[in-house]
């Protein structure tokens, strides 16, 4: 663990910081160790692709990719739990319900005051 | 009507017969040539409102700026498509071009006809080229689910109004628009006249979209070629709000009890759809989702029925029309470079391409309704006609606009502004094809402001 050096294009992650490490487990400092050197890779991978000089076409970053996949196409993976039934429920299903009541109840009051004769027109508007 | 149909007719053998060099050219060419006719049916020249009439077609205040609409996109769908079709065999090419004719055609006759037979089947015709440009011409594999969709989604919803038009034919004797419009309410028994009504629009309500059965659109839109999404986007979905204002003259009496529902989805639509569109990663996806939203408030103005709802209802159709195939022609010209179409990899453009930062500074501020654009005038209306209604929906439609004009202002941002991704090495620079191409969609914009006249459509 004390030989953990930094690598070029890898600084040292938080978790293996020598004045925080003592309280950690050393299975936790290896498996983080290990994360660091996977990403220590793959931005080199990365950089060679970036500053290669007969590079012409884009670079792929299967990262991005895969996040825009993700974002882009949340159904198939959908899981109905309290929380997702409780968001459709708040923003799909009750306010439709909500509305209705509301321009129902406001166009009968209106109806009625028509057919009364006391609904006032101050502007004289078209509609 | 015959001197558009037949150049537009002519224009599949031109694109068969001309050499390689010049097909691209003179496709366009004809297609000017058939926008610059079709101008003359603006200008309307009766009171009874349907002028050019022949028995199977006419046009009226309503049509007439939808058919100019559609008429000028094909030119401009032309010259979009070029760049990208530069690599297909010619083959392909003609039969492209062929696919984008034969649509226009079958436009064309639904916006004209008289007969709601004809109306149905031309509108069933366009679905047929719109599905083979998406997915053959599509750009990723997604297209093939996107062209199921938007094919069942319209399919599916427009065979009740089959029937109901049948019905109806049965019932008064005439499927003509213009007895109709003069016949009274039709005698139908009580429940049968709900599943009428809501057979009727429908097919209209899925193509608008409405918002519970849109999702067919951002799949179609972002899917589609570019040439597929501007017909799309300015064309196809003002198909159906043009049919329900055609159909709401026979079903008028229960409207007022039955368009609750539809109304209600309409406004929540326009709020919700907005606020996707604020947390989308895919730009085209952002452009389909802003097309719901403002077809929400189209589908609220045609479902109350009032004159100015109707007025408002077609600016913002023909306005929404231009504003939206612009985006997506610019969209197309940043995909073209950057070949993806995630927004935080094409930042920074008007670093690297200053012209075309201002397209879309214009196109992103007519997108959010700036004053004295059309897209302001009729989404005003809309407001207006909304609030006659129920002073509650200004609830609904203010907070819309503001969603608009973020999510219109972080598209910007986000394409324009920020620091230039530095895996691009190489962007070509804009052609002068697409400056064109930009020009074309926002001179007529710019022009309406000066006389908005001509798409007022015949409820003034």
């Amino acid at each position: 663990m004390a030989d953990y050096r930094e690598a070029p294009l890898a600084s040292r992650p938080k978790s293996l910081d020598p004045n925080e490490y003592f309280n950690l487990s050393s299975d936790f400092r290896r498996a983080e160790e290990d994360r660091a050197a996977i990403r220590a890779n793959l931005k080199r991978q990365y950089q060679l692709q970036l500053n290669n000089p007969l590079r012409k076409e884009l670079i792929e970053d299967p990262a991005l990719t895969q996040w825009v996949y993700a974002r882009t196409n949340p159904y198939p993976h959908f899981r109905p739990t309290y929380k997702t039934s409780l968001l459709g429920a708040v923003f799909g299903v009750v306010p439709l319900f909500v509305m209705y009541y509301i321009f129902k109840t406001d166009r009968d009051r209106k109806e009625e005051q028509i057919k009364a004769g006391t609904f006032k027109r101050p502007f004289s508007l078209s509609s | 009507m015959l001197k558009i149909l037949i150049p537009t007719l002519l224009l599949i053998p031109t694109s068969w017969l001309a050499k390689a060099k010049w097909l691209w050219p003179t496709t366009l060419l004809h297609s000017f040539i058939i926008t610059l006719f079709s101008l003359a049916w603006l200008k309307n020249t009766t009171e009874t409102n349907w002028s050019t009439l022949n028995p199977y077609m006419a046009t009226d205040p309503l049509s007439s700026p939808l058919l100019t609409l559609t008429c000028c996109l094909l030119p401009l769908m032309i010259l979009a498509s070029q760049n990208h079709l530069a690599q297909d065999p010619l083959v392909r090419q003609r039969i492209y071009i062929t696919l984008l004719v034969t649509l226009q055609l079958s436009l064309i006759m639904a916006f004209a006809a008289t007969e709601l037979t004809m109306f149905y089947v031309m509108f069933e015709t366009s679905l047929i080229p719109t599905l083979i440009l998406i997915t053959r011409w599509g750009n990723q594999m997604e297209r093939l689910n996107a062209g199921t969709y938007f094919l069942f989604y319209t399919l599916a919803s427009s065979l009740p109004l089959l029937i109901t038009l049948l019905a109806f034919q049965n019932k008064t004797g005439t499927l003509s628009l213009l007895i109709i419009q003069l016949l009274g309410p039709i005698p139908i028994s009580p429940y049968v006249n709900i599943i009428w009504w809501t057979t009727s629009l429908l097919a209209f309500l899925v193509k608008m979209p409405l918002y519970g059965v849109h999702l067919w659109l951002p799949k179609a839109h972002v899917e589609a070629p570019i040439a597929g999404s501007m017909i799309l986007a300015a064309v196809l979905l003002k198909l159906g709000g043009y049919g329900m204002m055609r159909l709401m003259l026979i079903l008028s009496p229960l409207a007022k009890e039955l368009c609750y529902p539809f109304i209600i989805l309409a406004l929540w639509g326009v709020l919700m759809t907005s606020s996707i569109c604020l947390g989308q990663t895919d730009l085209k996806s952002l452009i389909a989702y802003s097309s719901v939203s403002h077809m929400g408030l189209v589908a609220a103005a045609i479902l109350i029925q009032t004159p100015w709802g109707l007025t408002g209802a077609l600016i913002l159709m023909i306005a929404h029309g231009l504003t939206s195939s612009a985006l997506f022609c610019l969209a197309n010209t940043n995909y073209e470079r950057t070949h993806t179409r995630t927004m935080i990899l094409t930042r920074g453009s008007q670093m690297i391409l200053p012209l075309m930062a201002t397209w879309w500074l214009i196109t992103c501020l007519a997108n959010l309704a700036l004053p004295p654009l059309p897209n302001l005038m009729g989404e005003l209306i809309i407001i207006s006609a909304l609030l006659g209604w129920s002073w509650w929906t200004i609830i609904f439609t203010g907070a819309g606009a503001l969603i608009t004009a973020t999510y219109s202002l972080y598209m910007y941002l986000m394409t324009q502004r920020g620091p230039v991704p530095n895996h691009m090495i190489s962007m070509n620079p804009s052609h002068s094809r697409e400056h064109l191409l930009l020009t074309l969609h926002l001179l007529p914009l710019l022009l309406l402001v000066f006389k908005p006249t001509t798409i007022w459509g015949s409820a003034y």
